[in-house]
């Protein structure tokens, strides 16, 4: 259980990916997330933290140990790869004896250690197997228990379930999380799916298209309060207005060009943004409520017209024509089998949600 | 494989008949004439007489076995000598020449444009009283008077594994080209060093490759004529030339054809002990490792 910690690290590779001074702190024991689109970055970085790479400048603490400089071979960090990297030629108990064997422990306890490991991954009677006689899911079971019987202080997965398919993944994430519970091991876990990233993470980091981390925080944090129209966007579904802010020290409220005034929530003052700025607000979906009348428990309206209606099961997603010509979206849990009231396409809506259920967006 | 099983199927037989009349007249026949040869015994009159180890028997003293076992030695010398030089090279060309990689495949092929006895006269250049290696060795005042590099076994090594690296660095370079550079930084990440990396996870893997590298160097070279003869003088024989002499010489065919046979169990079984010794060498002798 160790923290890691990235100082000002800068890495350019030829294919054009570059991380540019980042400076992240990952707490020990924590299960992290990093969660960037495809091409960002995130990749490197764990491979940075791994020592496939070497930083071009900055450096990598373990703790209070600079291992900037340790070579991979050396260094108490293993990591799962997308693809799983199983050794063709070598069964699943030599693949998880492989990183023991290198120690020269003595062959009963590497037995003893192998076998317990593949006992808990449920991996028992698949021992004396070739990787390529495995399933997806056995495959990457027995990738992780190699990774982890070396017991290391940090584990780096790099899009481990990519390969899956959405039930598999959705069961191995739980084994996951129920994993890192029991090991304590520092888990630093590298997706671009948004899903991936929320099911597991006790904190996460958001990076952009260019390499820079956009915000750090729990799931919760980062999907409530998103610091910028790149974090509102790219975790989750949100809808962004732009507009003038208003009568900051007193009920803030945010004038948009065609729509009219709408009211913001109080803590509009800790952001440092003065009266008459350009501001950006995030409000998500889920939050705005949708109906044919209209309900006057709620602060805000918007007038709209049904443009699509798609059902997702759970929820349906409407998209809505507002009157600016903007298109926003709101989506309604399903709850009832016959609901009283049914929109419909081209039907008139009024989009409502609470002034506490905005976000105003930094950036 | 539905599909191709089904296509064949469409195109019978009879496609594959020139390959096999190929095949049987200029493979199998000429095998069977000369097994034959060697076992049947023909009077001076041209009758048959019946069946006869006494050909085989005539090559079986230390005279003749030592020529079939130094012809053993120089293939097994020369595979070793030209992996030692190809798999650095297939390695660098495989994982380190990125977009060169197609320049250096060729470069490695210019030779084989060339005429063979051309090979042949640069070497003497290179090797000859006066040749080039002699001039350079005394110009940096190495020795003194002139080596005798020609005629000797040591011209007949560099010349054949000169001709011969090709055909190691081809299907090593293969079977790295493929090779999933993953499972190289698995491995480092478990804790390997390079070395180790290499020597369990790279060779095991590469084993296809090395086998075919030993063997199409190993085969020919049991049997390789005008390399030694051009450049090894009269020092050393080997298995070529002693056939050569017999088939060629005056009546002695069947005594050609006979050393043929005895060579070329020789060389079957010694393939085999090849193999062997190649995957006891090369596969990892994991506690259960898979088998392919």
């Amino acid at each position: 259980m160790r923290s890691i910690r990235l100082q000002n690290l800068k890495k350019r590779i030829p294919e054009g990916t570059v991380l540019n001074d980042i400076s992240l702190h990952i707490p020990a024991g924590k299960f992290f997330a990093l969660l960037g689109p495809s091409g960002c970055g995130k990749t490197t970085l764990l491979r940075v933290i791994a020592g496939l790479e070497s930083a071009d400048s900055g450096s990598l603490f373990l703790d209070d140990e600079d291992i900037t400089y340790l070579p991979i071979h050396q260094r108490p960090i293993n990591i799962v790869f997308q693809n799983y990297a199983l050794f063709p030629h070598l069964n699943v108990f030599d693949n998880v004896a492989y990183s023991l064997k290198l120690k020269k422990l003595p062959k009963h306890v590497i037995q003893q250690k192998v076998l317990k490991i593949l006992e808990s991954f449920d991996l028992q009677s698949h021992i004396y197997k070739a990787p390529s006689q495995l399933s997806g899911g056995q495959q990457q079971r027995v990738a992780l228990a190699r990774a982890i019987v070396n017991e290391p202080k940090v584990l780096l997965l790099d899009e481990p379930l990519a390969a899956l398919d959405f039930k598999l993944r959705e069961k191995m994430l739980i084994e996951l999380i129920e994993l890192q519970d029991k090991l304590k091991t520092t888990f630093i876990y590298v997706t671009h799916d948004q899903f991936e990233a929320l099911t597991v993470a006790d904190q996460m980091a958001i990076m952009n298209k260019n390499g820079d981390i956009e915000q750090i925080g729990t799931p919760k944090e980062i999907y409530e309060f998103p610091v910028s129209s790149f974090v509102a966007q790219f975790v989750g579904t949100t809808n962004i207005l732009q507009g003038i802010l208003k009568n900051v020290d007193a009920n803030p409220e945010i004038s948009i060009p065609d729509l009219g005034t709408f009211s913001l929530p109080a803590q509009a003052q800790k952001h440092r943004i003065k009266e008459n700025c350009t501001i950006l607000l995030s409000i998500r979906p889920e939050k705005i409520f949708i109906s044919k009348e209209r309900n006057p428990g709620f602060s805000n309206v918007i007038k709209g017209t049904v443009q699509s209606i798609v059902y997702h099961g759970r929820s349906t997603h409407y998209n809505v024509i507002i009157e600016s010509g903007m298109k926003l979206q709101a989506f309604e849990q399903n709850e009832e089998h016959f609901p009283q009231q049914v929109i419909d396409y081209d039907n008139e809506v009024y989009l409502h949600w609470q002034k506490e259920n905005v976000v105003i967006l930094e950036r | 494989m539905k599909f191709t099983s089904k296509k064949s199927s469409e195109f019978p037989f009879i496609v594959g008949i020139p390959a096999i009349l190929w095949q049987i007249l200029l493979f199998y026949l000429p095998l069977v004439l000369i097994v034959g040869t060697s076992f049947i015994a023909i009077s001076d009159s041209g009758s048959l007489e019946g069946f006869t180890f006494e050909k085989i028997g005539v090559f079986l003293n230390p005279t003749y076995i030592r020529v079939i076992l130094s012809s053993v030695l120089l293939g097994l010398a020369n595979a070793t000598i030209c992996f030692c030089i190809a798999y650095p090279l297939a390695y660098f060309m495989a994982f380190r020449a990125h977009k060169f990689k197609n320049l250096l495949l060729f470069l490695l092929l210019i030779p084989f444009w060339t005429n063979f006895l051309l090979h042949v006269y640069a070497w003497f250049f290179v090797l000859e009283r006066n040749g080039f290696l002699n001039n350079l060795l005394k110009t940096l005042g190495l020795i003194q008077d002139s080596i005798p590099f020609m005629n000797s076994l040591f011209a007949t090594m560099i010349m054949m594994v000169y001709y011969y690296l090709p055909f190691m660095v081809l299907p090593i370079y293969s079977s790295l080209e493929k090779f999933d550079y993953k499972l190289i930084e698995a491995s480092l990440d478990l804790g390997a060093g390079r070395f180790k990396t290499l020597r369990r996870i790279i060779l095991p893997l590469s084993l296809g490759g090395i086998r075919a590298g030993f063997f199409l160097v190993y085969i020919p070279s049991f049997g390789e004529f005008a390399i030694p003869e051009l450049m090894g003088g009269d020092k050393q024989m080997f298995v070529g030339s002693v056939v050569a002499r017999y088939i060629l010489g005056d009546q002695t065919g069947s005594l050609g054809a006979a050393f043929t046979v005895l060579s070329s169990v020789i060389l079957c079984v010694s393939s085999i002990l090849l193999y062997f010794v190649l995957n006891l060498i090369f596969k990892r002798r994991g506690s259960h490792a898979v088998k392919n």
